[in-house]
C-alpha cells in the first residue's frame, strides 16, 4: 500500500545543530502514528518542514505520491494537510467561530464581489459554516458550542486546544498533525481530549493522524505505530509495546542506566 | 571630472556617511537589546543639537569666550542630556510596552518624536526658523590643488571615527559591551547569568542617544545651522541605513550609513539640478534593495519560534 | 436601541452647540462639559451599552445619524465656515476609514495617509484644469491613482515585517513634499488651484436659492460628501463582516498560522492597502475641489500622523470610534483658536497617553458579528 506521507532522507540543520538527520518516515493511510522523543529531538521541526514553514536542506517529502518538498504552507494546506501548534496559536481577540473559520479557508468563497455585494448568498454560506463548525465542536465539548461567538481570550487551556483542533479539522484534511496536544493539561483533561479525538476519527474514517506527545499513556492508547527520534535521527520504529522495550529508546529518555 | 570637485563630493559624502552611521548605530543598539524601533531617535538628535546651542549661549552669557571651553561644554551637556533623555524614554515609554504588540512601541516613539520636534518648534524662541550654529572649530584650510581640505571637517571626521571606534571597542572588548551583546542575543539567558536587564537596556539607550547628540552637534558645525526638522530627516536616513546594513549588526549600521551617503553622492553627481532628487534616488535604491534582500546585508536576527 | 438613540441625539445637539458658539470661554466650558460627561458615562458603564446598541441596531441608528447630519446642515444652511468644517470632517472620516482597512484590519502601516489624500487632490487639480473629464468621474480616478502609487510603493516590503513598511511610507511622505515643492509643473510650493465640481451643467460653487432661503454653496458638497461617507462606511462594514475581514484579522494577528491555513498573506495585504488608498484618494479628490486649491504644505508627514492619531484615539478597527475621533481632532482646534498652533503636540501627547493607558482607544472594536442581530 502506498504511504500517505513519505519522507526520504529528510535533512534540516540550524547552524551547527542537526535538527533532522536523513530521516526516513512513512505514514500509512488511516493510521495514527506517534512521533516521540526527548525535547529537541526534531519532532516539531519535522512538522514545520512538512507544512512548509522550514525548507528541507536535503531529502524528499511526498504526499499521496506527489512531491511536496518545496511546497509553501499554503499549498500544503490545500493538498489536505492540517496542523496544530505546540505553543497554542489562536487569534485570541477573535471569537471561537472566527478561529475555526480561519481553518476553513479553502471551503469558503473568498471573492471580493461575493463577500461585499452578494450578501444573501454570503449569509447562506455563513449559516452553513456555522452549522458545520457547531457540529464539529459538539463532538468535543457541547458547552463550547453554546459559546461560538465569545472571544477566545478567557478560555481554559483544554478548551483552547479543542478549538485549535477544530480549526485544523474543519477543512476535512486528509492528514492531521497534532503537536503536543496535551501540553499544559492535567492527566484527566488529557484522557478526555484523547477520547474526543478518537470520537472524531470515528466520524471521519479517512483521517490519518501524526501525533507528537510526551505522555506515553496517550501514545500507548491511541497510536497504531510509533517512530522515535533522538537528536534528529530515527532510533526506533514499530508498535508502542515494541519500542518501549527497546534499550536505545530507554537510554534516550532516561540516560545510561 | 575635475579631481578637486570629486574630492569635494567625497568629503561631503564621508561627512554625511559619518553622521548617518552614528544615528544608525543607535537604531541598531535599540533594536538589538529590545527588538524595538525607536522612532523618536532622530528627534532626540534635534534635542541634542539645540541643547548644545543653548549651552553655547549660556556659556557666552556667563562671560566665557574661549571657543574650546564652549565646544567642550556643548558636547558634554548635549551628550549627557540626550543620554538622560534616552534613558527616560526607555524607562517610561518603551519598557512598559514590552508586552504589547511591537507596533505599539513603534507608534508611541513616533508620537514622542512629534512631541520633541513640536516642543522645539513651539518653545524655543523662533523655533520654526533655522538657527545659526557657532563655528568653533578652526576654519583654515589646506590646499591640495583644486581641493580645499577644511580643517574643521578633517577634525570632525577624525572625531567621528574615534567615536565609532570607541563604540566598537566598548561593545566588543569590555564587560559592559559583553553584557549588552548578551541581552541582545537572549534576554532570558542573560538574566539568568546575573545581568541586570533593565540597567543594561537603559545603558544601551543612553549610549545610542548620546551618539545622536554627537551627530547633531557635528551636523550643526558642518552646516552652520540647525533647525527643528533636522532630526526627522537624519532619523529616517539613519533608520534606512540600519536596515540596509541589517538591523542588529553594528558593522552593518556603519556600513549602511556610508552606503546611503554614497548613494546620495551618486545621485547628486548624476542629477545635478535639484538636491531633492538625490534623496529620491537614494531611497528608491533602498526600497528596491529591500525587495531583493529584505533582511539587509547582514541578516536581521529573527527570533520567532514556531 | 434606546441608549444608541439617546447618545446620537445628545451628540448631535452638543456638536451643533459647539459649532454655533463663538466665544472662547464658552467653547472651553463646552469642552470641559464633554470631558466630564464622557468620563462619567465611562464609569457608569453607559459607553459599553451605547456600543452594544450601535452594534446590534446599526442600520437603524446609521439612518438616524444621516438624518441628524441633514438636520445640522439645515440649521447651519447659510454658514459657510461651519458647513466647510462639517464637509472637512466627513471627508477626513472617509480617509481614516481607508487607513483603518490598512492599519486596523490588516496591520499594514501607512504613515503617508495625508500624502495619498494630497495625491487625490492634485489629481483633481490637474484633471479639472487640463482635461474635460467630468468632475464626478475625477473622484474615482483620484482614488485609483492613489491606489496605484501606493501599491507600487508597498509591493517590495509586504513580505517583510511592519517596520519596513513604516520606513517606506515615512520616506515617501517626506520625499513627496520635497518633490512637489521643487517641481514647478505641479505648482511648486504655492500649489495649484482646483476647479470646483460640476454635475450636469450645474456648478457646485454657485450658491443655491430655495425660494427665499439662500443656501451656502457648500451644501452641495455636503450632500456629496455625506453620500461618499455612507458608501465608504457600508463598504468597510461589509468588508469587516465577511470572510475577507476575517482573513485580514488572521494575517494581522499571526501571519505564520494564517499561511498554514491557506491564506495568501501578500495578496490580502496588497488588497487591503489598495482598497484603503482608493478611499483616501477619492476623499482627497473631493476635498481638493471643496477647498479650491492644493499645496504641498497641507499634506505633510505631520498631517499623516494626525490621521494615524485619529485612528488610535478613536479605537482601531471601530468605524464609529473613528467618526467621533475625527470630529474631535478636526473641530476642536478650529473652534479653540488658541490651541491651533499646538495641535500636533497635543494630539501626540494624547496618543501617547492612550497607548500607555487605554490602547484599545475611545470606542474599542467589538467582536465581529457577521449579521448584527442574527441569532443562531
Amino acid at each position: 500500500m502506498t504511504p500517505l506521507l513519505e519522507a526520504r532522507s529528510l535533512t534540516r540543520r540550524f547552524g551547527g545543530v542537526v535538527a533532522l538527520g536523513q530521516l526516513d518516515l512513512e505514514v500509512a493511510p488511516n493510521e495514527i502514528l506517534g512521533l516521540i522523543g526527548p525535547n529537541g529531538s526534531g519532532k516539531t521541526t519535522f512538522f514545520n518542514v512538512v507544512t512548509g514553514i522550514y525548507r528541507a536542506e536535503a531529502g524528499t517529502l511526498s504526499f499521496e505520491g506527489n512531491d511536496i518538498t518545496r511546497a509553501s504552507p499554503r499549498a500544503i494546506y490545500h493538498a489536505g494537510i492540517s496542523r496544530t501548534f505546540q505553543r497554542s496559536r489562536l487569534a485570541l481577540p477573535l471569537s471561537v467561530f472566527d478561529n475555526i473559520m480561519i481553518g476553513n479557508h479553502k471551503r469558503l468563497n473568498q471573492g471580493l464581489w461575493f463577500n461585499l455585494m452578494k450578501r444573501n448568498a454570503f449569509k447562506r454560506e455563513f449559516e452553513a459554516s456555522y452549522r458545520a463548525a457547531r457540529a464539529l465542536i459538539e463532538v468535543f465539548e457541547p458547552w463550547l458550542a453554546e459559546r461560538m461567538f465569545e472571544p477566545v481570550t478567557g478560555m481554559t487551556m483544554i478548551d483552547r486546544r479543542r478549538i485549535e483542533i477544530c480549526r485544523a479539522l474543519i477543512s476535512q484534511p486528509k492528514l492531521l498533525l497534532l503537536d503536543e496536544p496535551s501540553a499544559g493539561m492535567t492527566h484527566d483533561e488529557t484522557t478526555t481530549l484523547m477520547d474526543e479525538i478518537l470520537q472524531v476519527r470515528e466520524h471521519s474514517p479517512n483521517l490519518t493522524i501524526i501525533i507528537v506527545e510526551h505522555e506515553m499513556g496517550v501514545i500507548e492508547r491511541i497510536t497504531d505505530c510509533c517512530v522515535v527520534l533522538n537528536f534528529g535521527l530515527k532510533i526506533a520504529e514499530g508498535p508502542y509495546r515494541q519500542i518501549a522495550a527497546d534499550p536505545q529508546v530507554q537510554e534516550a529518555y532516561l540516560g545510561v542506566a | 571630472m575635475d579631481i578637486g570637485l570629486l574630492a569635494q563630493y567625497i568629503m561631503n559624502g564621508l561627512m554625511a556617511g559619518m553622521m548617518y552611521a552614528l544615528v544608525a548605530v543607535g537604531f541598531t543598539l535599540f533594536f538589538g537589546v529590545l527588538d524595538v524601533i525607536q522612532f523618536a531617535h532622530g528627534d532626540v538628535l534635534t534635542v541634542g543639537a539645540f541643547t548644545a546651542l543653548i549651552t553655547f549661549v549660556g556659556v557666552h552669557a556667563a562671560g566665557v569666550h574661549s571657543g574650546s571651553i564652549a565646544l567642550l561644554a556643548m558636547l558634554i551637556v548635549a551628550i549627557f542630556a540626550t543620554a538622560g533623555l534616552g534613558m527616560l524614554i526607555a524607562r517610561y515609554l518603551v519598557l512598559p510596552l514590552r508586552a504589547a504588540p511591537a507596533l505599539n512601541t513603534l507608534l508611541i516613539t513616533l508620537m514622542l518624536g512629534t512631541v520633541l520636534r513640536e516642543s522645539v518648534r513651539l518653545f524655543y524662541p523662533q523655533g520654526a526658523n533655522p538657527k545659526p550654529f557657532p563655528a568653533l572649530l578652526p576654519a583654515n584650510s589646506i590646499n591640495f590643488g583644486n581641493f580645499n581640505l577644511r580643517l574643521d571637517n578633517a577634525i570632525m571626521l577624525a572625531a567621528g571615527t574615534a567615536v565609532i571606534v570607541g563604540v566598537e571597542f566598548l561593545l566588543n572588548r569590555t564587560k559592559l559591551g559583553l553584557a549588552i551583546r548578551a541581552v541582545a542575543q537572549d534576554e532570558e539567558t542573560a538574566r539568568t547569568m546575573g545581568i541586570n536587564f533593565v540597567a543594561i537596556v537603559l545603558v544601551a539607550f543612553a549610549i545610542g542617544s548620546g551618539l545622536a547628540a554627537f551627530a547633531g552637534v557635528m551636523d550643526g558645525f558642518y552646516y552652520n545651522e540647525i533647525n527643528f526638522g533636522m532630526g526627522l530627516y537624519l532619523g529616517i536616513i539613519g533608520f534606512a541605513a540600519a536596515i540596509i546594513g541589517g538591523l542588529g549588526s553594528i558593522y552593518g549600521a556603519i556600513l549602511g550609513g556610508f552606503l546611503f551617503a554614497a548613494l546620495q553622492t551618486i545621485g547628486t553627481v548624476a542629477l545635478p539640478f535639484a538636491s531633492a532628487y538625490k534623496d529620491v534616488f537614494a531611497f528608491a535604491v533602498i526600497i528596491i534593495f529591500m525587495a531583493w534582500r529584505p533582511t539587509g546585508l547582514i541578516r536581521e536576527k529573527i527570533s520567532e519560534r514556531v | 436601541m434606546l441608549p444608541g438613540v439617546i447618545a446620537l441625539a445628545l451628540a448631535s445637539l452638543y456638536l451643533s452647540a459647539l459649532l454655533a458658539v463663538e466665544k472662547q470661554p464658552l467653547i472651553i466650558g463646552l469642552l470641559a462639559l464633554a470631558v466630564i460627561v464622557a468620563l462619567g458615562a465611562y464609569w457608569m458603564g453607559w459607553l459599553a451599552s451605547v456600543s452594544r446598541s450601535f452594534a446590534d441596531r446599526e442600520n437603524v441608528l446609521g439612518t438616524m445619524a444621516i438624518v441628524a447630519a441633514f438636520a445640522m446642515a439645515a440649521y447651519f444652511h447659510d454658514d459657510h465656515f461651519v458647513l466647510l468644517l462639517i464637509v472637512t470632517v466627513l471627508l477626513y472620516t472617509v480617509a481614516t476609514l481607508g487607513l483603518n482597512i490598512q492599519f486596523g484590519y490588516s496591520g499594514v502601516l501607512n504613515f503617508a495617509g495625508a500624502s495619498f489624500f494630497g495625491i487625490g487632490a492634485y489629481t483633481s487639480a490637474v484633471l479639472n484644469a487640463r482635461t474635460t473629464v467630468p468632475t464626478l468621474v475625477v473622484l474615482p480616478i483620484g482614488g485609483i491613482i492613489a491606489a496605484l502609487i501606493g501599491s507600487l510603493l508597498l509591493l517590495p516590503v509586504l513580505r517583510t515585517r511592519g517596520h519596513y513598511a513604516a520606513l517606506v511610507t515615512i520616506a515617501f511622505a517626506l520625499l513627496l513634499k520635497a518633490f512637489l515643492e521643487v517641481n514647478d509643473v505641479l505648482g511648486g510650493p504655492q500649489g495649484l488651484q482646483v476647479k470646483g465640481m460640476t454635475v450636469g451643467g450645474w456648478s457646485f460653487n454657485d450658491s443655491i436659492e430655495l425660494g427665499k432661503i439662500e443656501l451656502s454653496f457648500y451644501m452641495s458638497y455636503f450632500v456629496l460628501s455625506l453620500a461618499l461617507l455612507v458608501a465608504a462606511f457600508i463598504l468597510v462594514r461589509r468588508l469587516e463582516r465577511s470572510w475577507i475581514g476575517l482573513n485580514l484579522d488572521a494575517l494581522r494577528l499571526d501571519e505564520t498560522a494564517a499561511s498554514c491555513f491557506g491564506l495568501d498573506v501578500a495578496r490580502w495585504k496588497i488588497t487591503a492597502f489598495t482598497l484603503g488608498n482608493f478611499l483616501i484618494g477619492i476623499a482627497g479628490a473631493l476635498f481638493g475641489m471643496v477647498g479650491g486649491f492644493v499645496a504641498p504644505n497641507n499634506y505633510t508627514f505631520a498631517d499623516s500622523l494626525i490621521l494615524v492619531s485619529i485612528l488610535l484615539l478613536g479605537g482601531i478597527g471601530n468605524p464609529w470610534g473613528l467618526a467621533v475621533a475625527t470630529v474631535i481632532v478636526i473641530v476642536v482646534p478650529e473652534k479653540l483658536q488658541t490651541i491651533q498652533e499646538y495641535r500636533f503636540l497635543l494630539y501626540a501627547v494624547m496618543v501617547i497617553a492612550v497607548l500607555l493607558f487605554r490602547p484599545e482607544g475611545l470606542l474599542p472594536r467589538p467582536l465581529r458579528s457577521y449579521f448584527p442581530g442574527w441569532r443562531p
